[in-house]
């Protein structure tokens, strides 16, 4: 073993000799180049299109801008908080439900995940806001829009606990049976705790997908930071920077809460269980 | 209302819909696929500056919401004097998305490899080219078979962000929208079709690529 | 008489990782036909020398002669080289993707250019040589360790290597496939392949070396005849080492 430990990224090439260095040299030379002639360019397009000018972003300077916009993202907070926490409590029901031995429970468990799984959140979000009034059914903006997001989480989160409790060793269900405890107490006590656990990197990465739904928001009119957005456009006639503002704040957030997620994995030795890394269906 | 008459009053719009979906999903992931080789590619050279724009497309693609960059792309970009058809700017959209988390599928599936069969390849003589077109690239496209299904699914599920713009023909959660807006009595029945097709075709496409990936699957 | 060119040939090497001095001032011959084993405590560098051979680990300073030829240091060259010196790695890395005779075949076809049915037949000898032929359309997943070992010595045999590296073949395999894997290399030594064996195996080293390198903290400490070697050795370092091993 050598003493020190390489990434994939770097173990494709090797340790470079004189002919190879310097032509990687003159590449990264070359690239250096064509990357500050495209950020240049996108500079050049600002300029030439008026979007630099001082009057576009003054407004970031007002701290009452900055307050709308903290607003904004507090509405977002709510909802993906609530809506995160609906789907922790749905997820586990339905993983529950699914391995829960029963047949027509499993079946009927594993149609509402896949459904959610399956069926776009815009589309969910409609249906509370568009098919559900037609029946008499009136909800708040805030329940129209962390309803359906709960709901497309609460499907890729039942997978999610799944994928956990599978994780956890086949001896600690043993062990648990032959001490004389229920199957259902056995899942509850013993399993659950450890498979939550082994999930938390994976929770919090779904975070993430939670937060990005949340966006849709401005559909039913919710005050959350795309739809204060679109309130201090109409306000600052700066439909831009805006936009461009608030893009880097979600991205930052995600990137955040990313980081944060591979963080707990690393440090748990938990993987993170995505979407991408489990099977389709 | 019910199905038949639905069907009667939306039934070739609801094909329409469904034919602009998919082929929406299709030209969308073909492209993405492609732009993720390439990110891939730059973000494993040894090109300093290349690692840093591929490594940063990819931070920023996978953690904006599909409806803001929908949305700069729309409304935003035209601004800057780039003004896009309807349907392209939903294009350019999921694209940009899909090949973020097209990037990161394979670069996991690189990581997989491990630095021991990259040694080995170098020992036995094999150069740079040769051990990234028998050894690496192989094995990084088979192990990316089951995350590049469910970018598949999640793809045509981005597609549905086609009902933010005014597109023509729309396509299924757009069409939705539209018929439940105009009508005000129909209750959820256009909202379970285009649901069921959604479903129908995420399984379908789950299925296949359960199949594949147990062909080409490389057990470690 | 004049001296023959060694196979292998270091001067002066020397290599850092970081504040690390892991490879000082070594120099080690290699001759046609020799069985070096190299021997000492963890991170005495002894893996990290072996791998610079065929570089796998690059040098600060110093010389690598290959049959008296300075290693090249990229591309085609040093391509060519590595295909002429056969290595086998402690976790065996057998391509996953790969059938075991494609593992085999895959060099002798991509750098030597075989006819794929020569590459096969030649393979499958080489497989039966190490006692896995019936193996031969399994994947490496479906061996075991000791199998797998045997396959990658299979592996860098097909290449008709000038000599052997061995980077602790059989620190990865469990007790009771170690034998397997010590049998083939015995054989090797007696049919005269030229080896470097970085190794744990001290009857190994015994029976089959022609000499023992002891290395501690990156230096050789003392080099000799495994008898002058284990029954008398001159530094303190290797008593020490060999009284640690025996001790248990």
């Amino acid at each position: 073993m050598s003493a020190h430990t390489v990434s994939m990224r770097d173990a494709l090439y090797e340790e470079p000799g004189p002919k190879t260095r310097r032509r990687t040299r003159i590449v990264t030379a070359v690239s250096l180049v064509l990357v500050a002639v495209g950020v240049g360019f996108v500079v050049r397009q600002f300029y030439i299109t008026g979007q630099l000018d001082a009057k576009y972003w003054s407004f970031f300077l007002r701290p009452s801008t900055w307050l709308y916009i903290a607003g904004g993202f507090l509405g977002t907070l709510r909802v993906a908080a609530v809506a995160g926490a609906i789907a922790l409590v749905l997820g586990i029901l339905l993983m529950l439900a699914r391995t829960s031995g029963v047949k027509p429970l499993a079946a009927i468990a594993r149609v509402i995940t896949d459904f959610f799984r399956g069926v776009p959140s815009l589309l969910l979000i409609y249906f509370f806001y568009l098919a559900l009034p037609q029946y008499g059914l009136r909800i708040s903006a805030f329940w129209m829009i962390t309803l359906p997001v709960a709901l497309a989480a609460s499907g890729v989160l039942a997978e999610v606990f799944r994928a956990g409790v599978n994780a956890v060793p086949r001896g600690q269900t043993e062990a648990a049976l032959s001490i004389g405890l229920t199957p259902g107490k056995t899942m509850i006590k013993i399993v659950l705790p450890q498979a939550l656990r082994i999930v938390v990197p994976s929770l919090i990465s779904q975070l993430v997908v939670v937060v990005k739904d949340t966006t849709v928001a401005y559909v039913v009119s919710y005050p959350d930071l795309m739809q204060n957005a679109r309130v201090l456009i109409t306000n600052n006639d700066a439909l831009v920077q805006v936009y461009f503002v608030v893009a880097i704040l979600y991205v930052l957030v995600n990137f955040a809460i990313n980081q944060l997620s591979i963080y707990m994995a690393r440090r748990s030795g938990n993987p993170i269980i995505s979407r991408a890394t489990e099977n389709p269906t | 209302m019910d199905y038949a008459g639905l069907f009667a009053a939306y039934g070739d719009k609801y094909l329409l819909a469904v034919f602009e979906t998919l082929s929406m999903t299709a030209v969308c992931f073909a492209i993405a696929m492609v732009l993720s080789v390439l990110i891939t590619v730059m973000r494993v050279s040894p090109i300093k500056p290349l690692r840093l724009v591929g490594d940063l497309y990819v931070q920023v693609f996978r953690n904006i919401p599909g409806v803001a960059l929908l949305i700069i792309v729309a409304y935003a970009l035209p601004y800057l004097k780039v003004t896009l058809p309807w349907k392209t700017c939903v294009e350019v959209a999921v694209v940009l998305l899909a090949s973020a988390f097209g990037s990161e599928n394979f670069m996991t599936g690189i990581n997989a490899i491990g630095v021991g069969q990259i040694e080995a390849a170098r020992s036995i003589g094999l150069t740079f080219t040769q051990t990234m077109t028998k050894i690496v690239i192989p094995q990084a496209l088979r192990s990316a078979v089951l995350p590049m299904t469910n970018l598949l699914i999640a793809t045509m599920l981005t597609t549905a962000l086609g009902s933010q713009v005014p597109l023509n023909p729309q396509e299924l959660t757009g069409l939705v929208s539209y018929i439940t807006t105009r009508e005000t009595a129909i209750g959820i029945l256009p909202f379970t079709v285009s649901a069921v097709v959604y479903a129908g075709f995420s399984v379908l496409m789950g299925l296949a690529g359960n199949a594949i990936d147990k062909r080409v699957r490389v057990i470690r | 008489m004049p001296t023959q060119t060694p196979v292998i040939e270091m001067r002066h090497v020397d290599k850092h990782y970081g504040p690390l001095h892991v490879l000082q001032d070594i120099n080690l011959s290699v001759d046609k036909g020799e069985v070096v084993v190299l021997i000492g405590p963890s991170g005495s560098g002894k893996s990290t020398l072996c791998r610079t051979i065929n570089r796998l680990e690059t040098i600060d300073s110093g010389e690598i002669l290959i049959e008296g030829e300075p290693l090249p240091q990229e591309g085609k060259q040093l391509a060519q080289m590595r295909a002429e010196i056969g290595m086998v790695f402690q976790s065996f890395n057998l391509f996953a993707h790969k059938t075991i005779l494609d593992n085999v075949t895959l060099g002798p076809r991509e750098v030597l250019k075989t006819p794929k049915d020569v590459a096969e037949r030649e393979a499958m000898e080489l497989l039966a040589r190490v006692g896995v032929e019936a193996q031969a359309h399994k994947v490496p997943a479906q061996l075991s360790g000791g199998q797998q070992q045997r396959v990658a010595i299979a592996r860098s045999l097909a290449m008709h290597p000038k000599a052997m590296l061995f980077d602790e073949p059989t620190s990865a395999l469990d007790p009771e496939m170690i034998n397997e894997v010590l049998e083939v290399m015995v054989e090797l030594a007696r049919e005269g392949m030229t080896m470097v064996v970085v190794t744990h195996e001290m009857n190994f080293a015994r029976r089959v070396s022609n000499r023992v390198v002891f290395m501690a903290d990156g230096q050789i400490v003392e080099e000799g005849t495994p008898d002058e070697f284990f029954d008398h050795p001159k530094s303190l370092r290797a008593k020490d080492f060999l009284d640690s091993i025996r001790g248990h």
